[in-house]
């Protein structure tokens, strides 16, 4: 006999104890590694993501070069003690895919055409994944990108929101990823509110397909606010004198 | 003393609303002017600029850099300016028009790893910079103690006319050489000066954007707080600054000498 | 950051200079002895997906660990004993100057002699992890990733390797119906020994303990040197250049010395896991 298991139980918590529309614990550390132009270290839930951008720097091969704008490269990589089971070091197609994905989410809001014939490397390092790990890495990324001066319209966050039991919820864990029955990471300049990632795996009937993504944008929204947070303490610490509010 | 607003922002922050021009790091989208760096907003008469806080140097012509020489060509040398392109210095800047390779010897001149300063004379969006070491005060640096700064902290380390870095080696005696580019050169008769102008650079670059930070760097150095620096004839790489860069420096240096007044 | 296509650092002419002048007054550029090391920071359990981790901070160096258990064939010719392997890769973070992609020569060098420290020093009493002798064995993947390099990849690789190994959990697989099947409970891993792996870099005359990347890029030849409690387990010459007999003698006695101060501190990891 299958054992179904309740993935939200009869007072509307999940598995972790978390609500619908609560976002898991996220904490990010700008500036964690030494050599890099820009960096970010990101606890998303259980993930822990290291996100380094080097650049702008030079191109090589100097053919890969283009002439009115910068080459932007990411690459999104787990390391083999990430995940439940031991992964290859190899990319595989998943990470091929996940590496394309986030750089055409990081693209639209860098301003490249400020820096031609130049490179800007992206990395993205997975050192323990546990369910929405691309947009943990997403969130880094821009919080990098943004340590290392590199122009840009907006900052990008990103957030999942899926279904699970029936119900949209913001946020999904590993096991609700498994177990659940929608997952849909999204990518967001809350400034531009322009969405520059989205994807779908599962099956959704249209009014859910719209509920899960203002769900998520909500929780891109959210994650945005950590962000600066982030930068600020990072940047000006405990100064707070020039702060000023303007409307 | 015209008003000018200042601020914290990261990029994507909303500065001003209103009929501002956007200046360096801001764009203005349709009535707002939103910052596309991390750094210090400025709002004033003329517009609504951020000083970064970050990022790597991009060159500018005319700026005076210092390069680590990394590699040669028959016809040129290429130099390591820290920063997202090389640069090159021909041949024929230092030997003459009538350089020939076959009689006149490159790394007898300058050796892969020798430091320079040198002025950029060229650069745009089709070409690598080029360099020129035929000005007074240009070539090989002999010896120094060297640092690496982040170049948007090198407005703030030579501070209004000088007087920063000229503060620094008066109370220290030595001689810092500055680099827009970032890299900073100190020699000194003693070491104890050098390491003394070394901690304060460190100090300056950490604590850019604060204020009250010139009073610091002198109770560092245990200079009265009331002696401004003597002036000199500078010395100091960078001594010809964009205009723009110049002008911020001064309201920066004047705004938050004030506030720490207060 | 540097735009050089090197994959070297070369050192500026100024700082060879500094160099120079303080090693003749017995220092370092940094301010080190010669036979100092930079401060050694480590933490363990970082990845609880693993089943043991550590991250350690040599100086700047910043490499992580992580341990996973899984069961397998064992190694031909090792039929009665678990099988161990190390693996180790330099992420792309980890300075300008790594291009992403397979591990080149330097990285596997490093992850062999990760290896052969732990190994030859037979840390893990390997006898203890066979279920069924000749056909299947724990399988103990160690994974090393490199995530900040600032010289030394050797000692800092190897004493993520150690202290993750030395705090891991493992499960305690068991036969049934000859199929493998995982009690649920968990075990200690069966260590004998701690192998503390100390490298040296030879400038001139000059024998310097735990290099940084800038000593590195000066280097004339490299030497690691990994010790037990009772003697010398692996040794690895590397780098272009030569040591003569006296200056390994010196490498030995110091990788004797300051590897009892290390040994101290990773066994002291232990104690505190349980």
């Amino acid at each position: 006999m299958t054992q179904i298991r309740n993935l939200i139980d009869e007072n509307g918590k999940r598995i972790d104890g978390r609500g619908a529309d609560e976002l898991r614990t996220v904490k990010i550390t700008v500036g964690a590694v030494k050599n890099a132009d820009g960096s970010a270290f990101i606890e998303f839930g259980k993930n822990k993501i290291l996100a380094a951008v080097y650049g702008p720097r030079e191109v090589h091969p100097k053919h890969m070069a283009l002439p009115d704008r910068c080459v932007l490269r990411c690459r999104y990589h787990m390391v083999p003690f990430s995940t439940d089971t031991r992964k290859n070091p190899a990319p595989s197609r998943r990470e091929i895919e996940i590496s394309k994905v986030m750089r055409e989410s990081l693209e639209p809001a860098l301003m490249l055409q400020d820096y031609p014939r130049a490179a800007i490397d992206v990395f993205v390092e997975v050192l323990q994944s546990d369910g929405g790990s691309r947009c943990a890495g997403i969130t880094a990324a821009s919080v990098a990108l943004a340590d290392a001066g590199i122009s840009m319209h907006d900052l990008v966050a990103s957030c999942a929101a899926g279904k699970v039991d029936n119900r949209i919820v913001l946020d999904i864990n590993d096991e609700e990823d498994k177990e659940g029955q929608a997952d849909m990471p999204v990518a967001y300049m809350p400034r531009l509110e322009q969405v520059t990632l989205l994807q779908l795996d599962g099956r959704l009937a249209p009014e859910q397909f719209d509920e899960c993504l203002e769900k998520a944008i909500g929780g891109c929204k959210m994650v945005y606010e950590i962000q600066k947070q982030a930068l600020m303490q990072r940047y000006f610490g405990n100064e707070t004198e020039l702060r000023e509010e303007v409307q | 003393m015209h008003e000018v607003k200042r601020r914290y922002v990261v990029p994507g922050d909303k500065i001003a609303e209103g009929n501002f021009r956007p200046l360096m790091n801001v764009i203005k989208s349709g009535n707002t002017l939103i910052a596309t760096r991390i750094g210090i907003a400025e709002t004033g008469r003329d517009g609504v600029k951020v000083i970064p806080l970050s990022g790597v140097y991009i060159p500018r012509v005319n700026d005076l850099v210092i390069g680590k020489i990394i590699d040669h060509s028959s016809l040129s040398w290429e130099v390591d300016i820290n920063s997202c392109f090389s640069a090159h210095l021909p041949a024929q800047d230092v030997f003459g028009r009538d350089f020939s390779p076959a009689r006149d010897d490159m790394t007898k001149h300058f050796a892969i790893g020798d430091m320079i300063t040198a002025r950029i004379i060229a650069f745009d969006r089709t070409r690598d910079p080029m360099l020129t070491v035929q000005d007074r005060d240009l070539g090989k640096i002999p010896r120094g103690e060297l640092l690496r700064i982040s170049a948007t902290r090198v407005p703030r380390l030579i501070g209004k006319r000088g007087s920063m870095i000229q503060t620094i080696e008066q109370a220290t005696e030595t001689r810092v050489l500055i680099g827009q580019n970032g890299i900073v050169v100190v020699t000194g008769r003693s070491p104890e000066g050098v390491n003394l102008a070394v901690r304060a650079i460190v100090m300056v670059e950490e604590e850019a954007h604060t204020a009250n930070l010139t009073q610091r760097i002198k109770g560092l150095l245990n200079v009265p707080d009331t002696q401004p620096p003597q002036e000199r004839g500078p010395l100091v790489a960078g001594a010809t600054k964009p205009a723009e860069i110049e002008s911020t420096i001064d309201e920066v240096e004047e705004e938050l000498e004030v506030e720490g007044e207060k | 950051m540097s735009s050089s296509k090197r994959s070297t650092i070369i050192v500026e002419h100024l700082r060879k200079q500094q160099m120079w002048d303080a090693l003749s007054r017995g220092k370092r550029l940094d301010g080190r002895d010669f036979s100092e090391t930079r401060p050694l920071v480590i933490e363990t359990d970082v990845i609880k997906k693993a089943n043991g981790s550590a991250r350690v901070k040599l100086g700047d160096t910043e490499v992580i660990a992580g341990v996973k258990v899984d069961t397998g064939e064992p190694f031909e010719g090792l039929e009665n004993k678990g099988a161990l392997i190390v693996s180790a890769e330099v992420l792309p973070t980890a300075s300008p100057y790594i291009e992403p992609g397979p591990p080149d020569e330097e990285v596997v060098e490093l992850a062999r002699v990760v290896d052969r420290g732990v190994r030859e020093s037979e840390m893990i009493d390997l006898e203890k992890l066979v279920l069924v002798p000749g056909k299947i064995v724990y399988t103990i993947f160690v994974d090393c990733s490199v995530l900040n390099a600032d010289g030394n990849l050797f000692d800092a690789t190897s004493y993520a390797t150690v202290a993750a190994l030395l705090t891991s959990k493992l499960p305690v697989f068991e036969m049934q119906d000859e199929k493998v099947v995982d009690s649920g409970n968990t075990q200690p891993m069966p260590v004998t020994s701690v192998p503390v792996s100390i490298t040296a870099a030879r400038i001139g005359d000059y024998v310097l303990i735990d290099p940084s990347a800038e000593e590195e890029a000066c280097m004339d030849s490299r030497i690691t040197i990994t010790t037990t409690e009772e003697g010398f387990c692996a040794t690895q010459k590397g780098y272009t250049g030569s040591f003569t007999p006296d200056q390994i003698k010196k490498a030995a006695e110091a990788a004797t010395i300051k590897g009892k101060d290390v040994r101290a501190k990773l066994k002291g990891l232990e104690v505190n896991n349980g």
